[in-house]
């Protein structure tokens, strides 16, 4: 696909000719929170076609690294305005090399004197862009990181796929997102509760998810999450934001993210949905998300990947109402209404329950305030 | 309706075609409503009636330093040349409220200001200042109730009752959900907190400023000057509500409240939306709060020159941009004002970058007689139709925060983070495609290095920050510590003013950080609400 940005006014004016859409992790590390910078960057280079994964604020070194290597990014990209990069930085480098991703190159942005670019261009780091850098400069350089990505070796990647390593099944990801996989493999058969969660934009699906799997990990399983947000129709790049609401400052082993934009597919899902699915419960998972972009009328999709749908909604929504006309209802196997702490949580039951019955249970759920999911983790477990 | 001359293309001013704004734009302009005099309603003027000739604004240079005791060095040798008014800097850790051993405090204890995490700690910040001889700053936002019982229990240990205590707290936690994202509760519980202090300083502390509503970080975040002006007021105005809410008398708290300002580069603009901000503020106090004391109508204001105009490209550029901010604040009319330091962009300001920052000032206040008029630029047509035209674009603004159902609803939709992100996102582009120009960066680029030097601060603060945590924690009586941070728990719980809680939890050496995890394990955690 050869991306070129359709208004020259508001582009930047590079245009991206690989035959992927590159990926980006972009992370703040530590706390300081000015995020001015890092925005504005993301948009621009979803508007340059890129694709960009947000860790949101108050990452740490492991857990920014360990996202990179569930979502196999391009490039790691690290905004830092605190000073503190000669600190941070080789922490990160660290964490990178342990985790066997140094081929993962490493950008930073931020406020860095000129004595330091040198110190740690030599530690390792791809580039160092100022808050004057212009945003062509940054985009083309993120790009030209992105293209030495070598395919990987699927042969061996299976291998290590099958041993269990996370990087290989990430890679795969990347391999079934990319078209690449030999046609002849197959992911072997497994045995994980493939649970979709759907609902209107911002009624919390991506926070519920987090919080669920936590729950669900501290039982002892293993989950994974796949989180399919919409991608930028105009030129292939897309901000993926769930994956911010599932941060933890810990990285741990038992539980994945990986985040797809639906590249315009049908019912909010991604074209390659049900191989992803595939791939990541053969890696022996015992639960698999599926976060689904919004729940219109025509996403009805996610049932045929799914053994069971959960539908996310919320207070004074209106959803109930709506949704009771459309196939969405039917396809839910429970309802879980969230943000509970918010005024009107007991008249939208009411709704619910006159629009749907009592067949299919309805959950009560405040994210925030981690009230109602440990029932709903009960609950699913007897599914 | 855009008089801007933002249009560079073109040299019209106003809608007719001319570049000159003249009598017949100005058709029903009534300077009586719209001015009056300075130091009356609706104060578009001045907040006072001879403003500079009699009172320059207060020059208030804000710097941190590593740890209490070198900030105290600081402070003393500060009160020994004049200075009555310390401005004290917290570090990204004691901002976040969290304390120094936190994991993700890494590499930032007292890197930019001063490390708190305890009464200790405060009790050395202030070693050997009488806190009744001075007035104290405190830019603190989320944990701003627990630095302000410190500062009370170390006047109690100094016999200074709390009714003698002067000085300001930021305490502004609203904006920190717009922009600046030192948040830690969700907005509900965090706004309670805010009017606890208000609560608590109305009955104790006559002389203290509650909060200094800021539309600084929300300019510096990417807002126009627009929403920069309309988003602090509606603060102001939810912060006000909720304290009536409360049962508070307006004119009881609300001539303690000021605000603080961004002056970015747009020299008549941003002058306009000083003198907008203080006409719009006096109308809502008086008609839709009912206030009846003048005072409770007057904004007074800080303001501070814009650090996000500032470029590492040619810094000393820098000096030049400030200076011209500067002189916007002056005729705009604040009561106070910070200038910024050439060598921001690249590191903590050093000495001589921060004296020269001051000299900008002094240079202002003493040598170009600008302070010898009030208000030089009133009756304008120009800038009057400015400070007009600002307003309303406020008022649309406000009428649309009004339609989502107030301040901490359109937080709830994501409404201030999502505005000021396209408009940080419109002006990059403003800037990459030409139509927008910066000196020394995008136009008259030279090559070479910068030419000033760099502050460097030492690694040895957080080890020892760590220690003398450490120490604390297990020389206390765990007990009362134990008992001091239940109440203060159940007082969350209840919905009780946490200030005596909080009074009391400093006294038994709780931290920073313990108390903060008390109050979010009832409170709650925000995550930064739906826009990113
Ligand atoms: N008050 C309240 N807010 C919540 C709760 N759960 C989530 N939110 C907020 O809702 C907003 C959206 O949450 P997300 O988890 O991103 O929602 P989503 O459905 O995944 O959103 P999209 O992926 O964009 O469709 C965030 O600001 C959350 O903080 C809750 O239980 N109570
Ligand atoms: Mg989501």
């Amino acid at each position: 696909m050869v991306v070129t940005t359709q208004n020259p006014e508001e582009a930047t004016g590079v245009s991206i000719t690989t035959k992927q859409p590159p990926r980006i992790l972009l992370a703040k590390i530590g706390l300081d929170g000015h995020d001015r910078g890092v925005k504005v960057l993301a948009r621009s280079f979803r508007d340059a076609g890129i694709e960009v994964i947000y860790t949101g604020l108050w990452q740490t070194c492991e857990s920014t690294v360990h996202a990179a290597l569930q979502e196999d990014v391009d490039v790691i990209g690290v905004s830092l305005l605190s000073a503190a990069h000669m600190t941070v930085m080789p922490e990160l480098l660290r964490y990178r090399n342990e985790l066997g991703i140094d081929h993962i190159p490493v950008v930073l942005g931020g406020i860095v004197p000129d004595a330091d670019h040198p110190k740690l261009k030599e530690m390792g780091i791809a580039s160092v862009f100022n808050p004057g850098s212009s945003v062509d400069v940054i985009v083309k350089k993120i790009c030209e990181l992105a293209a030495t990505r070598k395919t990987a070796d699927y042969d061996s990647v299976q291998d290590e796929y099958n041993k269990g390593n996370a990087l290989a099944l990430s890679q795969l990801l990347t391999g079934v997102q990319r078209g690449e996989l030999p046609d002849n493999w197959k992911a072997p058969t497994g045995k994980a509760k493939i649970v979709g969660v759907t609902g209107a934009p911002g009624v919390g699906k991506s926070s519920f998810i987090g919080k669920l799997a936590q729950i669900l990990c501290d039982q002892g399983k293993q989950v994974a999450v796949i989180a399919i947000d919409p991608s930028s129709p105009i030129t292939g790049g897309a901000l993926l934001g769930d994956r911010l609401r599932m941060m933890s400052t810990k990285a741990d082993s038992r539980f994945f993210v990986r985040s797809f934009s639906s590249g315009g597919g049908p019912g909010g899902l991604a074209p390659f949905a049900r191989e992803a699915i595939d791939i990541v419960n053969g890696f022996g998972f015992d639960y698999i998300l599926v976060e689904t972009v919004g729940a219109g009328q025509a996403d009805v999709g996610i049932r045929e990947l799914t053994d069971l749908t959960l539908l996310l909604l919320m207070p004074d929504s209106g959803d109930a109402v709506q949704f009771s006309k459309a196939g969405i209802m039917e396809i839910a196997g429970s309802f879980v209404l969230n943000k509970c702490d918010l005024h009107g949580a007991d008249a939208t039951e009411a709704q619910l329950l006159s629009a749907v019955g009592t067949d299919r249970p309805i959950w009560k759920v405040s994210t925030i305030r981690d009230e109602g999911l440990e029932d709903v983790a009960k609950w699913l477990a007897t599914q | 309706m855009s008089v801007k001359p933002q249009n560079k293309k073109s040299n019209d001013v106003t809608e007719q075609g001319k570049p000159f704004v003249d009598a017949e734009d100005r058709n029903g302009f009534d300077p009586a409503a719209s001015l009056g005099e300075p130091g009356s309603f609706p104060f578009t003027r001045g907040p006072h009636r001879t403003m500079y000739r009699d009172r320059l604004w207060t020059m208030r240079q804000f710097a941190g330093f590593g740890s209490a005791d070198d900030t105290n060095k600081r402070f003393k040798y500060l009160l020994d040349h004049g200075t009555t008014g310390l401005s004290t800097a917290f570090d990204l850790p004691t901002l976040m409220g969290r304390d120094s051993d936190d994991p993700l405090a890494l590499g930032e204890v007292g890197r930019c200001g001063v490390a708190i995490s305890s009464l200790a700690d405060m009790r050395r910040l202030f070693d050997g200042i009488q806190l009744d001889k001075v007035s104290t700053s405190m830019t603190i936002n989320a944990p701003a109730a627990i630095l302000l019982a410190f500062y009370v229990c170390v006047g109690e240990e100094q016999d200074v009752s709390s009714e003698k205590l002067r000085g300001t707290l930021q305490n502004d936690i609203l904006k920190e959900f717009h922009a600046q994202n030192e948040y830690v509760f969700p907005p509900v519980p965090s706004v309670g907190l805010v009017v606890d202090t208000i609560e608590y300083c109305t009955k104790h502390m006559p002389l203290w400023n509650t909060v200094s509503i800021s539309g600084y970080h929300i300019r510096e975040a990417g807002a126009s000057a627009a929403q920069e002006l309309a988003f602090t007021l509606a603060d102001g105005m939810a912060y006000t509500e909720a304290s009536m809410d409360r049962g508070l008398d307006v004119d009881d708290f609300a001539p303690r409240l000021s605000f603080f300002f961004d002056v970015h580069n747009d020299f008549f603009e941003e002058i306009a939306k000083l003198r907008a901000a203080r006409r719009i503020w006096s109308r809502v106090a008086k008609d839709k709060f009912h206030a009846k004391n003048e005072r409770s109508w007057l904004l007074r204001m800080h303001c501070q020159t814009a650090g996000v105009t500032l470029t590492e490209q040619q810094p000393t550029n820098n000096l030049i941009r400030v200076a011209y901010q500067a002189l916007a604040g002056v005729l705009g009319g604040t009561q106070s004002l910070h200038t910024n330091s050439m060598d921001e962009t690249l590191a903590l300001p050093s000495e001589r970058a921060a004296k020269l920052a001051l000299r900008t000032q002094q240079i202002l206040a003493h040598e170009t007689e600008v302070t010898q008029t009030v208000d030089p630029l009133g009756g304008s047509y120009f800038v009057e139709k400015m400070t007009d035209e600002i307003e309303a674009k406020a008022e649309v603004i406000f009428a649309e925060i009004d339609s989502m159902g107030g301040v901490i609803k359109a937080i709830d939709r994501g409404y201030f983070r999502r505005s000021i992100a396209e408009s940080a996102q419109a002006s990059q582009k403003r800037i990459d495609s030409g139509e927008d120009k910066i000196v020394g960066v995008t136009d008259f680029v030279e090559e070479g290095t910068s030419e000033v030097d760099i502050l460097q601060i030492s690694q040895n603060t957080e080890d020892e920050q760590i220690a003398s945590l450490k120490e604390l924690k297990s020389s206390r009586d765990k007990s009362r510590h134990k008992q001091a941070l239940e109440k203060l728990r159940d007082g969350a719980r209840d919905g009780a003013n946490l200030m005596p809680a909080i009074i009391e939890a400093a006294k038994a050496d709780a931290t920073v950080g313990e108390m903060m995890d008390t109050m979010k394990s009832v409170f709650g955690a925000y995550d930064g609400g739906p826009e990113w």
